[in-house]
């Protein structure tokens, strides 16, 4: 049987994050969201990459504008609120908060020899608690099942951030 | 699937889970469901999100 073609370009991203903090366009990055657990836990399928990012602009655009256009010039398409790239959506999304927090203090690892943060377990958690939807309640219980969690540093999060786990 | 099995899947290479999520999703494309799974567990690895009834719409955060 052919095997199907993996279709995730997650390199390509990685890259022209690592661009977008070259130039001067944004801070710093991580890999939020599914891609994020999918580090900590069993493999799923997701529509999309979410790349949470520090503004090098505080204006109110966030810099948005310059890192579409940074993205565009690289052959990268807008479609809706996503950017396309080798057609795969990715979702650049303006840290702040505790999101802010999680790109700050996420884990550094290589991706195919390339450079990139991705949020720790246990920002995963605190911010799939702070959303509170029926799939980040899954993904709290699939987090915990799975990965490997400090607790003490939860137990931090959670309290600086007023927030508590569910009862699952 | 079992605890140990899908505990094993999560100590793959994010490489390597990366790539099995490739295809999952190009499984999904191939063979879209056309009725809502009830009783998968959310994160098993023969569904999508959009297959699991609560996660009708794009993930965030």
């Amino acid at each position: 049987m052919n095997e199907p073609h993996s279709s995730l370009p997650l390199a390509d991203v990685l890259q022209a994050a690592n661009g977008l903090v070259k130039a001067g366009l944004i801070q710093d990055y991580a890999i939020g969201g599914a891609l994020a657990a999918i580090h900590y836990v069993e493999p799923f399928a997701t529509y999309d990459a979410d790349i949470f990012f520090i503004p090098a602009d505080q204006g109110l655009t966030a810099g948005i504008p310059a890192i579409y256009a940074h993205l565009k010039s690289l052959g990268w398409q807008v479609d809706g609120e996503h950017l396309m790239v080798k057609g795969f959506p990715v979702q650049f999304l303006t840290a702040q908060g505790l999101t802010e927090e999680a790109v700050r203090e996420a884990q550094n690892i290589r991706f195919e020899g390339i450079p990139a943060k991705v949020f720790r377990a246990e920002h995963i958690v605190a911010i799939a608690a702070g959303v509170g939807r029926k799939k980040d309640l899954a993904r709290i219980e699939q987090m915990l099942q799975q990965a490997e969690m400090d607790q003490t540093r939860l137990k931090k999060i959670l309290e600086r951030h007023k927030l508590k786990l569910p009862k699952l | 699937m079992k605890m140990e099995m899908r505990r094993a899947l999560a100590r793959e290479s994010y490489e390597e889970k990366i790539r099995k999520v490739g295809q999952l999703i190009a499984l999904t494309k191939a063979f879209p469901r056309r009725t809502p799974a009830r009783s998968r567990p959310p994160n098993s690895m023969t569904l999508s999100e959009s297959q699991i009834p609560y996660r009708t719409k794009k993930p965030k955060g």
